[in-house]
């Protein structure tokens, strides 16, 4: 015995209490079993292909979807292979996914602002949105914007402003621009970029006057108004110069028996309800994580300001958001992934997100590989937002 | 520090039990000396004293070379994968109970293999998880107005019989006055996702270009909901889909159905691939269905002592026999299954007629019927004969 405990001791200490050694065992127990767990996950899912006769395999890629695809952003006709189709279905989910972060945690800040503003109405109205957009099941909501969608008037009845605005239980449509032709669509983009250029010189020059001497410069509301001005200007010039616009106006009209809406851009329906529905739930969560974020900052960071004489909006944009933002941003990545995660709630209400094409697809090419690629198509888009969320983490964080 | 070692053992041990449980037959991982002792290893015993089979031990039984008819007698119920929002073929009624054509058929095949029409747990899918919900094996029988189509039979299952002819046709409202399908170049269409309309469409509209707006829900229920307001100008699914459908709004006349199809939609039940004994008697069920009618028995008029007509004296195990020996069945299979469900046309009767589905000079006649031997005037309702 006394020998035996001799060998199973490991710098003087018994090993089943050594730190160490029970650190590293329960390490290598834990990985052990996480394998074997996989493993036998594949094995399985291998096993049931084999025995039951599952079709299994990656060549229905290449072959022709020949499915119908409701709403797409990207071109798409019948014809095309299973592997684009999945392409298009997957730009539907990266634009809601991209368009519904956006919009979401603009109207989550705002919302997370006025749960602290000293106007008890608002702060109050603030906190009833809240709760209740974040404590009724995404799911319910969507049904209930989708049934208010449906309540609109149909296309061919329904509201039209100035012959430019439809709007439908089909979806909103609007005029856009379409480029008139290749090399004025070129010259256009050169003159976009340098109109932007413009406006950000000013920007700057204009946040630096403003610390320097202090003097309210409004430097973003000058930085737009220059780019704005530095396009418009630019189009008269080159309209002068081409003879042409360097873009034509589509707008949108009724068409054909039905009165389908055709020319312009369409919001159509399924998006509306989804974008409608995640953002308004994700701001929610996001205007809860702005509040907490802002409520982080010492209350002598404010009352430091204000003794300086910045006014409230100033104190909040120039002292206190800025510092909040270190608290802010990690949750909010996990908002835009929830939000990204979540747009595949897509067709139950008629969108043509990722999901709901590879569901349809399930149909007629093997589920489980479609599965994989689905799952792995998620994963992607989630690793970019984490990405994106901490890398701007890093450029914010204090540093030195 | 002792405290920390039991949690990690105890970790150890909840991970081991939870494996050893999974991974019966598959082989045992090397199990770490350190957490040995304190694993509790589950005892096969412990394992098998489960009262009644779940499904997903039906799966693993079957996978052991156990018959799907054994594993369905074990359990005392058939599990029917079945759909509850189409009138006629499979609804609930206003007690709460699923009833139509579709869920009779599930009845039959109960009352075949366990004597009682009633032992039948049914698993409510939607169009697009009935593929994987077959092919996982979890199922008996899918019974729920499933097309049969080559893909499928190749990758889902095997279709044992088509029980209803259909075609895929177009409801629209009556104000918008159109009269043909041709007519809805232009119109956007509401259709179920995960069906074989949705394939269909897609042909109809390349062959025709008919430049369709093609707006696809995942239920019945939501794109009906999507075409009574408006936001498609028609719904397309299949003809009797369409009957059924209409026959649920509140005001039937506001819709017309236009003529004509433009696909094939035999409608059947099916069963998981890789047992060929259960896929004959699903098969045999449906033709003792089908022949009862054909022989003028009903549920109320089940002979139980010979007839003297020696094709229902077979038929109903008083004479002879259609194999049902060979099948696993009793002689007496065919008075358990009439007189649980009725025949073919009762079921028919009972649940399409109400809707308006017409059955006298339609496919879904029976083929006996047709005034003579070989002149096509019968239905289609046909199956290999009981002998």
């Amino acid at each position: 015995m006394a020998v035996l405990r001799q060998y199973l001791t490991y710098q003087g200490i018994p090993v089943w209490r050594h730190a160490l050694i029970i650190q590293w065992a329960a390490q290598i127990a834990s990985a052990i079993l996480v394998v074997a767990l996989v493993m036998w996950f594949f094995g399985n899912m291998a096993f049931a292909i084999d025995d039951r006769e599952i079709p299994f395999g990656f060549s229905f890629l290449s072959r022709e979807y020949q499915t119908p695809i409701g709403e797409h952003i990207l071109p798409y006709e019948s014809s095309d292979t299973f592997l684009y189709a999945l392409v298009v279905a997957a730009t539907n989910t990266v634009v809601v996914a991209v368009a519904g972060v956006i919009l979401a945690t603009l109207l989550g800040i705002f919302i997370g602002v006025c749960r602290l503003s000293p106007n008890w109405i608002v702060a109050r109205l603030a906190t009833v949105y809240i709760e209740f957009f974040r404590n009724v099941p995404l799911l319910v909501q969507l049904f209930f914007w989708f049934y208010i969608i449906l309540a609109l008037p149909t296309v061919r009845e329904g509201y039209v402003i100035a012959d430019l605005f439809y709007v439908n239980n089909a979806g909103i449509s609007f005029p856009s621009p379409t480029a008139s032709g290749a090399a004025p669509a070129l010259v256009w983009l050169a003159l976009a970029v340098v109109a932007v250029v413009a406006g950000v010189i000013v920007h700057h020059r204009l946040v630096r006057r403003e610390e320097e001497t202090g003097r309210q410069s409004y430097p973003f509301v000058v930085g737009c108004a220059t780019t704005v001005g530095v396009a418009a200007v630019g189009w008269l010039v080159l309209s002068g110069i081409f003879g042409e616009a360097p873009f034509a106006v589509s707008t949108p009209a009724p068409q054909g028996r039905f009165g389908r809406i055709d020319g312009g851009v369409t919001i159509r329906a399924g998006m509306l309800v989804m974008l409608i529905g995640l953002v308004i739930y994700t701001a929610s969560f996001i205007a809860e994580i702005v509040r907490a974020g802002i409520q982080s900052v010492g209350r002598g960071q404010t009352e430091a300001a204000r003794a300086l004489g910045l006014s409230p909006m100033n104190t909040l944009r120039q002292v206190t958001f800025p510092q909040a933002l270190r608290v802010i941003i990690p949750p909010w990545i996990s908002q835009c992934l929830n939000l990204t995660k979540n747009s595949s709630l897509g067709g139950v209400v008629g969108y043509t997100d990722l999901t709901n094409v590879a569901i349809t697809m399930t149909q007629t090419a093997p589920a489980i590989n479609i599965f994989l690629m689905l799952m792995a198509a998620y994963l992607a888009m989630s690793l970019t937002w984490s990405l994106i969320g901490n890398l701007y983490n890093r450029h914010i964080r204090f540093t030195g | 520090m002792v405290a920390r070692y039991l949690k990690y053992l105890g970790c150890g041990a909840i991970l081991l039990a939870l494996l050893a449980s999974f991974a019966c037959g598959q082989e045992e991982p090397t199990t770490p000396a350190q957490s040995a002792p304190a694993a509790v290893q589950p005892s096969p015993d412990a394992l098998e004293a489960t009262a009644a089979l779940t499904a997903g031990e039906a799966t693993a039984m079957e996978n052991q070379g156990v018959s799907r008819l054994q594993i369905v007698r074990d359990r005392g119920t058939l599990v029917c994968a079945s759909i509850n929002t189409v009138a006629g073929f499979g609804f609930l009624d206003s007690g709460g109970n699923t009833v139509g054509f579709d869920i009779d058929l599930c009845r039959a095949v109960a009352a075949a293999v366990l004597g009682n029409p009633d032992a039948v747990e049914f698993r409510t899918t939607t169009a697009a998880e009935r593929g994987p919900a077959i092919q996982s094996g979890e199922i008996d029988i899918m019974s729920r107005n499933t097309t049969w189509t080559s893909t499928r039979d190749a990758a889902w299952g095997n279709f044992a019989q088509t029980m209803f002819y259909d075609g895929q046709g177009f409801m629209v409202p009556r104000s918008l006055g159109i009269t043909g399908m041709l007519e809805l170049r232009d119109a956007s269409i509401c259709v179920q996702q995960g069906t074989t309309t949705e394939l269909n469409i897609q042909d109809f509209d390349n062959q025709n270009s008919m430049n369709f707006d093609i707006l696809t829900f995942p239920d019945g229920v939501s794109s009906n909901d999507a075409y009574l307001s408006g936001q498609c100008d028609s719904l397309t699914t299949d003809r009797s889909g369409l009957v059924s459908t209409r026959s649920g709004f509140d005001s039937p006349d506001d819709h017309i159905i236009l003529p004509g199809t433009i696909s094939e939609e035999p409608l059947g039940p099916l069963v998981p691939h890789g047992d060929d004994q259960w896929f004959d008697v699903v098969k045999t069920v449906m033709a003792i269905l089908i022949y009862a009618e054909a022989y003028g028995v009903t549920s109320d008029n089940v002979p139980s002592i010979a007839t003297g007509d020696t094709k229902v004296d077979r038929l109903f195990g008083l004479e002879g026999s259609f194999g049902q020996e060979a099948l696993g069945f009793p002689d007496t299979v065919a008075r358990d299954v009439i007189r649980g469900v009725g025949n073919y046309g009762e079921i028919y009767e009972r649940h399409l007629t109400p809707l308006g589905l017409q059955r006298d000079g339609s496919r879904n006649a029976l083929w006996s019927n047709a005034p003579c031997r070989d002149c096509p005037r019968g239905g289609q309702i046909y199956a290999a004969p009981l002998r």
